[in-house]
């Protein structure tokens, strides 16, 4: 501890000595850092496991069911009709199963019908949601089943935005002004990424506000504000008419997810998919070639053809940007250490090895990486904070955890130590006796 | 204490050779105060840095103490200069960002000592500068001769074998010269082999023995009885 003192204070001198060419080495490493660390937050945020005590047991289902022929349509839509996720319910292969859309609507208090009615985010499912996804409640419970009823389920966040408190089960909202009676109340929960809405190319939002019985939903015409797509309907529009048209046609806008928790079980639900279709062909309704899909929840954005461009360029841009500024620091580096090469070669001349020397260059280190680290960090929240202006739909991404910051901390040293470890060998090589002369 | 036998020391650049040192014999005993002469490029800085290990040879051997340095790791040669060898240079090189003490202390460290044996040695060798009473100065708040004083303190406080002094005097005005000079001979006399090299022939005259060098060759065996001066401060 006395040694690392001791090179602490050297390294402190040192800096001391040239502050300006060491400030400017640090924000030059700071700037390629804080700009890495920017896209490796989204990076790590998106291409996440979001649920790994069970990601290898959830898949979406998906049937290639559109009206007409089609002879080398293979790929399956994104979405579904409701005629068809009944079909593929009750299999009785799942231990969890359930259907589900995004949608908003504008909601308030009963006591507080006056104020303005503020935005909220809403999914539409069925009971087992919560179950697939591991969502925890904090008060109350999911619905019983999957009927129609005026009864949601809320965010803690919307508890309190809403009611100022988390025990609201029994209190009653408008939403869309329709009144509905809060059932259950969740604990904090972020999904990240929201891989369950991956169709809605949403899935770096935070998770939704209130979440709504799928059969409500189709009773009151709630439909999906991401993808919804009507084939083959003749539908004059009136809503009154639209439970039925919506049930009984390809009005496409369900997603459907399934648990399933053995290779034997995926097997099986896989043929019993084939079975679907073949039972449908035979009655003549399905008439495109089969091309059922069972994804994995960690395949969904790619087989959605969903994972951001965007994102990979920018790493691919930041990446090299770190390699310019680690290239610069060096250089940087290099001239400031050559600048103290006297005083190494001194040390040198006083008993010290190499690997001494090198001790005190990894203080340097040390001290350089606890600064960097945090105008790094710094540099980071600003990159995070431009790119969650340009890109909305990003705006969950940008929090760091413990594991997060360790791996950046670790990352700025070595990235430190590389910078310094050029002119660290060139100045423990260096000849002694040319610096001592004077 | 040092012995050379057939050493040469040769820099080589794309184009040239220069033979610093051709040959070389010489035998430094425990004790003794060494003057080295020459003129400018005669290679006797080069000599005192292969003697310091600050610089390989080519051609010969060289024991310091009994042992070769012949093949010695970096670790090992690091070691054999921080216990057997203190270094004293014309320009002092001291490190003006810090106080005499962690000046001295310096190399002390490098030797693993504890804190508090570095603080015994390092007050002992002040005190024996007469410097006692500025340890917490830096070297900017110092007279030449006096930093010359604390870097003599610096290359005695690990009480090494033999001193090597590469115009210690080079930088000073006469009279700093001599109390710098009679700082040496009381070290000596403490039993501590000093070899100094020096431009000035009343320097060289006040050691017990003086060596040239000349063209990389030495010319030895001038011995001089010490002309010994009535001493400028009292204890120094």
């Amino acid at each position: 501890m006395d040694a690392l003192l001791h090179n602490l204070k050297l390294s402190w001198h040192s800096i001391k000595r040239a502050p300006l060419p060491y400030a400017l080495t640090l924000l030059i490493l700071s700037l390629g850092l804080g700009t890495f660390f920017s896209n490796a937050t989204l990076y790590y945020w998106m291409n996440r496991d979001p649920i790994p005590e069970k990601s290898a047991t959830l898949f979406m289902a998906r049937l290639n069911s559109v009206p007409g022929d089609c002879t080398d349509c293979f790929e399956p839509p994104r979405v579904m009709s409701y005629m068809d996720m009944q079909k593929m319910s009750g299999s009785g292969i799942t231990s969890a199963e359930a259907a589900m859309f995004s949608s908003d609507a504008y909601a308030k208090t009963v006591e507080n019908q006056q104020a303005t009615p503020s935005q909220v985010e809403l999914r539409i499912t069925q009971r087992d949601f919560f179950k697939l996804f591991n969502v925890p409640f904090l008060h109350g419970e999911a619905w019983p089943d999957n009927k129609a009823r005026m009864e949601v389920v809320i965010s803690k966040n919307t508890a309190l935005k809403f009611f100022s408190r988390t025990d609201v089960v029994g209190q009653e909202m408008l939403i869309d002004d329709k009144l509905y009676k809060v059932i259950g109340v969740l604990n904090d929960w972020a999904m990240l990424p929201r891989l369950y809405d991956v169709n809605g190319r949403r899935s770096a939002e935070p998770a939704e506000d209130i979440y709504i019985p799928l059969e409500t939903a189709y009773d009151l015409a709630i439909q999906s504000n991401t993808q919804n797509s009507y084939f083959d309907v003749d539908w004059d529009g009136n809503m009154a008419t639209y439970p039925q048209m919506a049930r009984n046609n390809f009005a496409n806008q369900l997603q459907f997810w399934v648990q399933l928790d053995s290779p034997e079980k995926v097997q099986q639900y896989q043929q019993f998919l084939k079975n679907l279709v073949a039972d449908e062909k035979a009655a003549g309704r399905h008439q495109r070639p089969e091309g059922n899909k069972l994804d994995n929840i960690l395949n969904v954005q790619k087989a959605l053809r969903a994972t951001n461009d965007q994102l990979d360029a920018f790493a691919l841009v930041a990446s090299l940007f770190l390699l310019v500024c680690v290239v610069n620091a060096g250089h940087l580096s290099l001239n400031r250490y050559m600048a103290n090469q006297y005083e190494f070669s001194l040390r040198r001349a006083l008993g010290a090895s190499r690997w001494q020397l090198q001790s005190q260059i990894l203080a340097d280190v040390l001290l350089s990486s606890a600064l960097a680290f945090a105008a790094a960090l710094f540099f980071a929240q600003l990159g995070l904070w431009t790119i969650n202006s340009l890109l909305p739909g990003t705006r969950a991404l940008a929090s760091w955890d413990w594991q997060m910051l360790g791996v950046m901390a670790l990352f700025v040293l070595l990235i430190s130590y590389l910078v310094t470890l050029y002119p660290a060998l060139k100045t423990s090589f260096s000849p002694l006796n040319q610096q001592l002369k004077q | 204490m040092i012995k050379i036998n057939n050493l040469s020391k040769i820099f080589r650049t794309d184009l040239i050779e220069t033979h610093a040192l051709r040959q070389i014999n010489l035998q430094v005993n425990e004790g003794e105060f060494a003057a080295l002469t020459g003129p400018s490029g005669s290679g006797k800085s080069t000599l005192l840095n292969v003697l310091g290990t600050l610089e390989s040879f080519d051609q010969g051997d060289y024991l310091l103490d009994g042992r070769s340095v012949k093949g010695l790791s970096d670790r090992e040669l690091s070691a054999l200069r921080n216990e057997k060898i203190g270094f004293i240079f014309q320009g002092f090189n001291l490190i003006k960002d810090f106080s005499l003490f962690d000046n001295i202390e310096l190399p002390l460290r490098y030797r693993g000592f504890s804190a508090a044996e570095r603080k015994r040695r390092v007050e002992q060798a002040l005190e024996t500068v007469g410097l006692a009473a500025r340890r917490d100065y830096h070297p900017s708040q110092l007279s030449g001769g006096q930093q010359q004083r604390v870097a003599i303190a610096r290359a005695i406080a690990g009480e090494p074998r033999i001193l090597l002094a590469d115009e210690p005097t080079g930088n000073l005005d006469s009279l700093m010269a001599r109390q710098v000079m009679e700082l040496l001979e009381k070290i000596n006399q403490q039993g501590c082999t000093i070899l100094m090299v020096t431009h000035d022939p009343d320097q060289a005259r006040r050691a017990n023995r003086h060596i040239q060098i000349v063209d990389g060759q030495l010319n030895d065996a001038t011995l001089y009885e010490p002309l010994g001066y009535e001493p400028l401060v009292a204890g120094a």
